[in-house]
C-alpha cells in the first residue's frame, strides 16, 4: 500500500513557501478569466487548487516549446551538443497529465532514446493532484482510465475534508516530507475517508463516450473511410490548436540558427503539428496530407490506435484540452460518438 | 566578407517599419557590420544608383510609383517587400473598397485630376519580389532572419501557419474565451503573436494563411455571434489588396 501522510489544510500556504525553498515550484495559476497556466509560484495563495486543465499541459517542461541542441562554429567546424535542464518540482499534476507524462517517457525512453528528455526529466520532481470530481463536460478521463492514479508521480494529494492525504511514491517523496516536517501520519479515519471518496469517484466518473476502453482502437481502425472525417474537413481551420495543447503529442522540427557573425549559430527544436499546411510537404511541393479531414484523422489514430500497437496504449488522456481549445468546436467525445452511431 | 550595399525605399506607407530598423538597438550594430547603407531617407540624405539589396516599404499605388518600382527591381540583385503595405498592400488597399474616382474626388477634392492614382497593389503584384517581411510594424526578430537568408542566399517562406500556433505555445488566453473578435485563425504567424502577448488582438497584419477554410471560419463567426460582414471589415483594413492579380 505504500506510505500515506496528511498536511492540514492551514498549513497548506506554509508548504508551498518551504517547498519553493528546495527547488523552484511550478504549478496552475488562473490566467485570465477561465484559463489556467502552469507557472512559478512561491507561495501557496498563488497555487489554483480548483483548476480545469491548463492551457498547455506540464509537457512544456519536459520538452521545451523551443530548446537549444547545439552550438556550432563553422571556421572551427565545431559542434558542441547543449542540453537545456533545469530543477523544478511541478505541483498539482492532475491524473490526465500525469498519464500525458507517462506516455511521453515511454516515447523517448524507446530507441533511439533522447538524451536531452532523460536528463531533463530527472531534474523534475512531480507531486499529483486527485480530482475528485470532473473538471468539465470535456474530459473523458473515465473511458480513458486516467480518472484514479496510476503511479508517475513522487508524491500524491489528494483534498479530504480538513486536510490532504498525500501517497508518498519514492524516495525523493520521501525526502521531501521528511524536510518539510509539517506532515502528520494517516490515521485510520483518513483512510477511510480517502476509500469514501474514491468510491464516490468509481460512480461519478463513468465511460463518457458511447464505446468502451477496450473498443476505443477498433472504432478508429474501421473509421478510415467514415464521412465524420468529410465532415471535421470541412470544419477545421488547421490552426493546430488541439496538438499543441495535447499532453502526448510530441512532434518536433529542427531548424538551425546562424548569428550575424554568419559563423556561429545553435540548432533548436521546436514543436511542430500534423495539422500545420506544410507538415506532410515534401520536396516537389506534394502533401500526404493536404485535406484537413486526413490530418484531423491521423491525429486521432496517432492517439487511439497507433501507439496501441506501438507501445500497447492509449494516447489520449482523456484531459478535453483538444475539444476545449478547437476554434471549430470539433469536439473528441461527439467524434467518438458519431463514429458509434455510424456503425450501428 | 565584403559589405552588401543596401538602399531603403518608401513608397506608400507611413515609414514606420523602417524606423523599427533604429528601434533594434544594440543589435543594429551587429547589422551594420554586414551592409553598407547606401540610402536611407529617414536617417541620411544621400542617394545611390549602386545597391546589391533593395529593400521596400510600402505599396505601389501610383502609376509613377509603377516606374520607380521597376527601375528599383532592374538595379537590385535582391528585392525584399518589408512591412504590411509592401507585402500585401497593408491599410492602403482600403482605397480599393472605393471605385476609383471617387476616392481621388474625395481625398483631393478640386485638385483631382492633378494626382494621379491606381488601385493599390502589393510589390509582388508589379514586380518580382525575393523575400517578404510582413507586419505593421514589422517583427524585427523575423527581419533579421530574412536579412540573414538574403545575405547568405537562402530562401525564407512566411509561415504558412495561423497566429494561433505560436500564441498557444506562448500560453496567451484565447480572445474569443475573453468574448473579443481575433483574426488569429486565419493570419500567419511569424510574428510569435507578438500583439496577443501584449494584451491587443491580432488585426491581421501579417496577410492571410494560404488555405483558409471558408467554411470553418464561418463555424466559428457564428459559435460566437460575429457578423460575416464584420469580420470582412475587419480582415479588409490589411488584405484588400489581395484580391488583385498582378498588375498588367
Amino acid at each position: 500500500m505504500g506510505k500515506y501522510v496528511t498536511l492540514k489544510k492551514s498549513d497548506f500556504n506554509e508548504f508551498i513557501e518551504k517547498l519553493s525553498k528546495i527547488k523552484p515550484v511550478v504549478a496552475p495559476v488562473a490566467k485570465g478569466k477561465k484559463s489556467f497556466a502552469f507557472a512559478e509560484v512561491t507561495t501557496g495563495e498563488e497555487v489554483a487548487l480548483q483548476y480545469i486543465p491548463t492551457i498547455l499541459p506540464p509537457k512544456k517542461y519536459f520538452m521545451p516549446q523551443k530548446e537549444k541542441i547545439l552550438e556550432f562554429d563553422k571556421k572551427k567546424q565545431d559542434w558542441t551538443p547543449i542540453l537545456e535542464y533545469s530543477e523544478k518540482i511541478i505541483f498539482g499534476v492532475h491524473t490526465c497529465d500525469l498519464a500525458g507524462i507517462q506516455s511521453l517517457n515511454i516515447v523517448f525512453t524507446t530507441k533511439p532514446k533522447d538524451i536531452n528528455y532523460i536528463v531533463r526529466k530527472d531534474k523534475l520532481v512531480i507531486i499529483g493532484l486527485e480530482c475528485n470530481n470532473y473538471c468539465d463536460e470535456h474530459a473523458s478521463c473515465a473511458v480513458m482510465d486516467n480518472h484514479l492514479p496510476n503511479g508517475g508521480y513522487d508524491l500524491f494529494f489528494t483534498e479530504l475534508k480538513n486536510s490532504f492525504m498525500i501517497h508518498v511514491n519514492t524516495q525523493i517523496g520521501d525526502e521531501i516530507i521528511k524536510r518539510i516536517k509539517l506532515f502528520q501520519e494517516a490515521k485510520k479515519q483518513d483512510f477511510q475517508q480517502l476509500d469514501d471518496l474514491r468510491a464516490a469517484k468509481r460512480k461519478i466518473f463513468k465511460d463518457e463516450v458511447k464505446v468502451g476502453h477496450e473498443g476505443l482502437k477498433n472504432l478508429f481502425d474501421k473509421s478510415v473511410k467514415s464521412k465524420v472525417w468529410k465532415d471535421i474537413d470541412s470544419r477545421c481551420v488547421a490552426c493546430g490548436n488541439c496538438t499543441n495543447v495535447c499532453p502526448t503529442c510530441y512532434c518536433f522540427d529542427v531548424k538551425d540558427d546562424i548569428n550575424l557573425d554568419f559563423n556561429t549559430g545553435a540548432r533548436y527544436r521546436v514543436w511542430d503539428s500534423c495539422q500545420n499546411e506544410n507538415f506532410a510537404k515534401v520536396a516537389g511541393g506534394e502533401s500526404f496530407r493536404e485535406d484537413r479531414g486526413s490530418r484531423q484523422l491521423h491525429r486521432f489514430m496517432r492517439k487511439f490506435s497507433y501507439p496501441v500497437e506501438k507501445f500497447s496504449r492509449y494516447f489520449c488522456t482523456g484531459c478535453g484540452r483538444c475539444s476545449r481549445t478547437c476554434m471549430a468546436q470539433i469536439n473528441l467525445k461527439e467524434t467518438i460518438n458519431a463514429l458509434v452511431k455510424e456503425k450501428k | 566578407m565584403k559589405k552588401v550595399k543596401v538602399a531603403f525605399f518608401d513608397f506608400t506607407c507611413c515609414e514606420g517599419c523602417q524606423l523599427q530598423v533604429a528601434n533594434m538597438g544594440e543589435m543594429l550594430l551587429d547589422v551594420l557590420d554586414l551592409i553598407e547603407v547606401v540610402e536611407f531617407r529617414e536617417v541620411m540624405s544621400e542617394k545611390s544608383n549602386d545597391y546589391d539589396v533593395a529593400i521596400v516599404e510600402g505599396s505601389i499605388t501610383t502609376s509613377h510609383a509603377v516606374e520607380r518600382i521597376k527601375k528599383i527591381r532592374k538595379t537590385a540583385k535582391v528585392l525584399i517587400a518589408y512591412g504590411s503595405c509592401a507585402a500585401i498592400g497593408g491599410i492602403n488597399g482600403m482605397k480599393n473598397n472605393f471605385k476609383l474616382k471617387e476616392i481621388r474626388e474625395y481625398v483631393y477634392q478640386k485638385d483631382a485630376k492633378h494626382f494621379d492614382t491606381i488601385p493599390t497593389h502589393a510589390v509582388h503584384q508589379v514586380v518580382p519580389v525575393d523575400y517578404t517581411v510582413p507586419g505593421c510594424p514589422v517583427y524585427i526578430p523575423e527581419f533579421i532572419q530574412v536579412l540573414k537568408a538574403a545575405l547568405s542566399g537562402l530562401p525564407y517562406n512566411v509561415p504558412d501557419n495561423a497566429v494561433c500556433v505560436e500564441c498557444k505555445l506562448n500560453e496567451n488566453e484565447c480572445m474569443f474565451d475573453k468574448g473579443v473578435t481575433c483574426l488569429g485563425p486565419i493570419t500567419r504567424a511569424g510574428c510569435n503573436s507578438w500583439c496577443i502577448n501584449n494584451g491587443n488582438i491580432c488585426y491581421g497584419c501579417r496577410g492571410m494563411v494560404s488555405n483558409p477554410a471558408e467554411n470553418g471560419q464561418k463555424d466559428i463567426l457564428e459559435k460566437h455571434k460575429i457578423s460575416l460582414e464584420w469580420i470582412e471589415n475587419k480582415m479588409n483594413m490589411y488584405n484588400k489588396s489581395r484580391e488583385l492579380g498582378e498588375l498588367k
